[in-house]
């Protein structure tokens, strides 16, 4: 079981694809991975399971790598007590999650955007225009970026995880680009799927920053750091105040737009 | 066992095996002096650091909380129940906030409810004033533990 412990989780998938599907039985997202060289024992220790979940997941993992076999199985690490695990974000933490809200609401709204778009209409084109310059100027210039230059660089960047999150990033950044170029050349349907696919990209992606990035590196930061996080934050906050505000204004009115429209067409 | 849980009164057992360092155990206070009301905002050792403002009891209840808190930050202690004039609180704590630029501020209070005006002084603080800090509280049990820490919204 110590090699498999120390073995990247994408080569234990494949050679045991039922291993896959009882990390899922977690909430532990490794299949969907584009990178997966995350060793199984950080993998364990990133999710902070309890102890008895993390006792279970390794005896099955066990069964189907090695069945038949009597494993030594590592020791659950201990935690502490379940009151003082109450988990709330740190308050840097929490400025990106707020952030990731706005993306979520404005990806949202983007198959509606999608399905109604007529390359033809001018107020169509220039709606996937301020929807690219959303990506392009919140999504990916001020919130990554704050990830990318400042949170990140306060952890090894040799870390899977990371390397993880930074190649979603640039994923979502192709993308973007793609459906600008489609734009450009007023190709309908390469516009949809480029959109579509940084939607899939993103919501998955901040499903794992908000549920087991941040919290992992919550629990590995030092006050010091917290502290100096949120001031680098705001100080960043103040430099685009009134970007930031044009772009969470631009989500209120392109949610307000597209309810004026269903709310047309379920007339 | 009735009347106010801050000064009912208990005795609790040793605590059979509990580790005890061996040999001396240094202090990390690193100023003088502590008190609230003796406490100055513009005292250099506030001056971007990260601060722990303590319930005055809870250093005799918390067996490590030297390490576990003290060690590399300044520190304030008071009592919200028996302590007078704590409008003064409220205004060092803002310009500990404002004025000193404190990178952080770390309430640790015990579980009696009487503790909990402490946190609320600080959150009050944190609220009035211009420039704000991550604060974060923390929960003592009459025996030491931790019982809950949490981040606190101004």
């Amino acid at each position: 079981m110590e090699r498999y412990l120390r073995t990247p989780i994408k080569e234990i998938i494949g050679k045991h694809p039922a291993v896959g599907a009882v990390l899922e039985e977690y909430r532990i997202g490794c299949v969907p991975c584009s990178v997966g060289t995350c060793l199984l024992a950080d993998i364990v220790e990133i999710h902070d399971l309890s102890p008895e979940d993390e006792g279970t997941l390794m005896a099955r993992i066990a069964a189907v790598v090695a069945p038949g076999q009597v494993a030594a199985l590592p020791e659950p690490r201990t935690r502490r007590p379940e009151a003082t695990r109450k988990y709330s974000y740190s308050p840097p933490m929490k400025a990106l999650v707020e952030e990731h809200g706005r993306i979520k609401r404005f990806l949202a709204v983007l198959p509606s955007v999608i399905d109604r778009f007529d390359a033809r209409s001018e107020a169509d084109r220039g709606l996937v225009r301020g929807g690219l310059d959303f990506v392009r100027s919140y999504a990916d210039r001020f919130h990554h970026a704050k990830e990318e230059d400042i949170l990140f660089s306060l952890f090894d960047p040799d870390l899977d995880i990371l390397k993880a999150m930074r190649e979603d990033h640039e994923r979502g950044r192709a993308f973007a680009r793609a459906a600008g170029e489609a734009l450009a050349r007023g190709d309908g349907e390469g516009i949809a799927a480029n959109l579509r696919g940084y939607a899939g990209v993103l919501s998955e992606h901040i499903r794992k920053e908000d549920e087991i990035l941040y919290p992992w590196m919550d629990r590995n930061l030092s006050m010091r750091q917290v502290g100096e996080l949120f001031a680098r934050f705001r100080a960043v906050d103040e430099r685009f105040e009134e970007d930031r505000k044009k772009y969470e204004s631009f989500v209120g009115r392109l949610e307000d737009a597209n309810a004026e429209t269903l709310s047309e067409v379920s007339r | 066992m009735s009347g106010c849980p801050g000064s009912r009164t208990m005795t609790f057992a040793t605590q059979e095996g509990a580790d005890v360092p061996a040999g001396k155990v240094p202090s990390q206070l690193r100023q003088w002096p502590i008190q609230m009301h003796l406490v100055s905002p513009a005292a250099p050792y506030f001056q971007g650091a990260d601060v722990v403002l303590a319930a005055d009891c809870v250093p005799f209840a918390m067996g490590d909380f030297h390490n576990a808190y003290l060690k590399g930050r300044a520190l304030g202690i008071a009592c919200p129940k028996l302590d007078g004039n704590q409008e003064i609180y409220l205004e060092k704590i803002r310009g500990l906030f404002e004025d000193a630029k404190i990178n952080t501020l770390t309430v640790v209070i015990m579980q009696v409810p009487c503790c909990r005006g402490l946190v609320g002084l600080a959150l009050q603080a944190l609220k009035e004033s211009s420039r704000k800090v991550p604060v974060k509280s923390v929960v003592v049990s009459l025996q030491g533990e931790v019982l809950q820490e949490e981040w606190a919204a101004a």
